[in-house]
This record gives structure tokens, sequence and C-alpha cells, in this order.
């Protein structure tokens, strides 16, 4: 169990899917121009991420080698695509704030690219784990991005106002280029963070 | 000898590979087509709810609503090429009388068509619109399925051009585009405006 929850930590912070292994850039340039957005595309990720890390390590054994990558984009497109269908069919009111973010999880390659470096060399529970951890941490970082952007750019925070009608909200946040702003000065942020700690670790060590 | 060991292809190896992978894709296949067999029915039964709410809801004057016929004729004589978003077209009627139309549009937006309901009463009032499907970009064309967006269409006149302005008061008939979503505006607006010359075409027909 202990070794599980290093994996969830390892998916939250250590190797954050946006923040350190700078993946998923799409979406999550795309969609955080409010809190919201970050939060429903990062738990439908994460259920897809799920899934797809679970059904990936239970075929690893059966899947040849030379052609795992097509073999994953199958398992992957099916997962989505099944998923969108239930959701459209039973759960209409989830379908209609959430319906959007499934087709861009397709081309997500978080999904691709746990599967490729952790499901398809571990067993399905451990890969559940992983795909828990890497979905929270794509949340997280999404919600975050989204929080910042919806604050300034908005000026309010879940939909609901923060300063009133007198206040300017800062258009360019919610606008591609705050993507950018916000995700750059976001890493810069935790790399400075990572950094600190190291040289910390190293001081205690001497 | 040596060059033809070097092009040896292990064809049992290649063999089983490419069977794996049909199998993988077959298996994937008959899922998808099941699941869509099991859901497409109940898929068309919310879809046709979630319109007949929405005729509802832009012409709440009407208590029943009767497709029009020859709809397409009529747009094409109309419109010429904007003939090609009009979709459908509903007469909404109370005790027998003709309240207005609900006219449905599928103008191109950011990121697809966007299917646009317009209702229409019969003094040329836009009694209101809704959006049934749209794929635009969440937080910024998405927008135009918000309350507030949609309200400024509520009471403009059919008669007259709708259009688009940016950072400043709307007048007259002029709505103003979403912050950062000005083609998805501008296509719902398309919308607006291909709705209200089909319903004076229904307009002048009926007469």
């Amino acid at each position: 169990m202990g070794k599980n929850l290093s994996i969830l930590k390892n998916g939250l912070i250590d190797e954050n899917p946006t923040f350190r292994q700078l993946l998923g850039m799409c979406p999550t340039l795309a969609v955080t121009t409010s809190a919201v957005n970050g939060l429903g595309m990062g738990l439908t990720t994460t259920i897809v991420l799920m899934c797809s890390n679970i059904a990936i390590a239970g075929l690893r054994k059966v899947i040849p080698d030379k052609v795992r990558i097509p073999a994953f984009i199958v398992i992957i497109a099916s997962f989505v695509t099944i998923m969108g269908m239930l959701l459209e069919a039973y759960l209409p009111t989830l379908n209609q704030s959430l319906g959007i973010y499934i087709p861009l999880i397709v081309v997500n390659c978080i999904i691709l690219g746990r599967a490729e470096a952790f499901a398809a060399s571990n067993s399905v529970i451990p890969s559940m784990f992983d795909g828990l951890g890497m979905g929270l941490g794509f949340t997280m970082s999404l919600t975050i991005l989204g929080m910042v952007r919806e604050i300034l750019g908005a000026g309010s925070i879940f939909g609901l106002s923060l300063f009133g009608a007198s206040f300017e909200p800062v258009l360019l946040m919610i606008l591609p280029p705050g993507a950018f702003l916000t995700l750059g000065l976001g890493i810069g942020v935790i790399n400075k963070m990572t950094a600190r700690n190291a040289l910390k670790n190293a001081n205690k060590e001497d | 000898m040596k060059n033809k060991e070097k092009t040896t292809i292990n064809w049992a190896d290649t063999f089983k590979t490419a069977i794996i992978l049909f199998l993988i894709a077959a298996i994937a296949a008959l899922l998808l087509a099941f699941t869509n067999y099991i859901t497409s029915p109940v898929i068309a039964k919310q879809t046709e709810q979630t319109n007949t709410a929405a005729r509802q809801a832009v012409l709440s004057d009407a208590e029943t609503f009767e497709p029009v016929e020859d709809l397409d004729a009529i747009a094409q004589k109309a419109l010429g090429e904007d003939a090609s978003i009009v979709e459908e077209a509903y007469v909404g009627l109370k005790g027998g009388q003709v309240v207005g139309y609900a006219i449905k549009t599928t103008p191109s937006g950011y990121g697809g068509d966007i299917e646009l309901l317009t209702g229409i009463a019969s003094d040329g009032t836009t009694t209101g619109i809704a959006i049934l499907s749209q794929e635009e970009t969440p937080g910024l064309g998405a927008r135009s399925t918000e309350t507030a967006f949609q309200e400024q269409y509520k009471g403009l006149n059919a008669s007259e051009e709708i259009s688009v302005v940016k950072n400043q008061e709307a007048s007259g008939n002029q709505i103003v585009a979403i912050t950062g979503a000005t083609i998805t505006s501008k296509a719902v607006t398309r919308g607006v405006n291909v709705a209200n010359k089909v319903f004076q075409a229904l307009q002048a027909e009926g007469e």
C-alpha cells in the first residue's frame, strides 16, 4: 500500500504532468479560462486515465511490443468514445457540463504517455494508482491555472464575482496569451521551489 | 547467401502480431458498435426532449408545434445561398391560432456548426434563442449558451438586420459580442438573421 501511495504522490507533485512533465499542453492552454473548466477537464481526464491504465496493464502481456502504440491508441480511443456515448445517454446533465471535454481527451498525450511509461510495464493495481495520481495532479494544475486566470481575467472565482462591478478585469488573462503567461510563471515557481528544496537537502547532508 | 539471410522475415511472428492487433481492433469495434446500439435510441429520445423543451422555451406563448412543410423550397427562394444553414421550422400554435415560429439554423462558429433555435412571434419580435449544441471554446465561445448573452436578442425586430458590436453599448438592433469570442457572436447573430428572413418568407407565404 505504501508503494501505491508513493505512486499517487509521484503523479500529484514530484512528476506533476503539467508543471514537471509538460504533458497535455493543448488542453492545459485551451480550457483553463476558468476554474470550473479546469476542474471539469481534469476530473474527466482522471477517469479515462484510470480506465485506460487498468486496461493496458491488464493486456500488457498480450500486446506484442512491435504494435503496442497502435494497440494503445485503439484502446484509449474506444474507451473515450464509449464513455462519451454512455454519458450522453444516461447522464445528460453531467454531459452538458463535461461533454465538451470528452473529444479533447482522445488527443491528450498524458493518456498515451502514461500507458507507454507506466501501464505497459506494471501490473494492474499500481497502474490504477498511477492513473489516479497523474489525473489528480493534472486536475490540480488545471484548476490552479484556471483560478489564476479567472480571478485576473474575469474578476471571479468558480463563477462567483469577487470584486464587484468597479473591478476592471485584465481581459488578456482569459485570452490565449494569458494561458502561456500563467503556465510559464507556474512552471517557474515550481522550478524555483524544487531548486530551493534540493539546496536545503544538500545543506542538511553536509 | 548472406544477403538473403538479412532480408528474411519471420513470417510466423509477423502473422501473429498482425492477428493480435486485428483482434484488439475487432474487439474494440464490437464494443463500440454494441454501445452505440444500446445508447443511440436513448440519445435520440433525449435530443427530441431537449428540442421540444427548447421550442417551448424560445416561444413560450405557443401550446403546440407543427413542422413547416416545403421549408427547403421557401428558404431557397427567399435566401439563396444562406438557405443551406436553415434546418427546421415549426409553427407555434395556441388554440388553432398561429402565435409565431421556432426556426432552427446551423451557422458555423469557431469550432464547428452551432445548432441554434430562434423563436419569433407573429408580430416579428424575437421571443428568445436557444443553443441546442455547439463545440465552441470552453470559457470563450461556449459562453454563448449563457442567458446574459442570449437575452440580448429578446425583443429585437425581425425586419432589421442585427449587427455585432465590440467594447461599446448596443443600440437599436445591435448585440454586444462575447469578449474573446467575436466569431461565435457573429455566427449566432448570422443564425438569428437568417431565421428572421425565413420568418418573413413564411409570413409572406401565409398571407
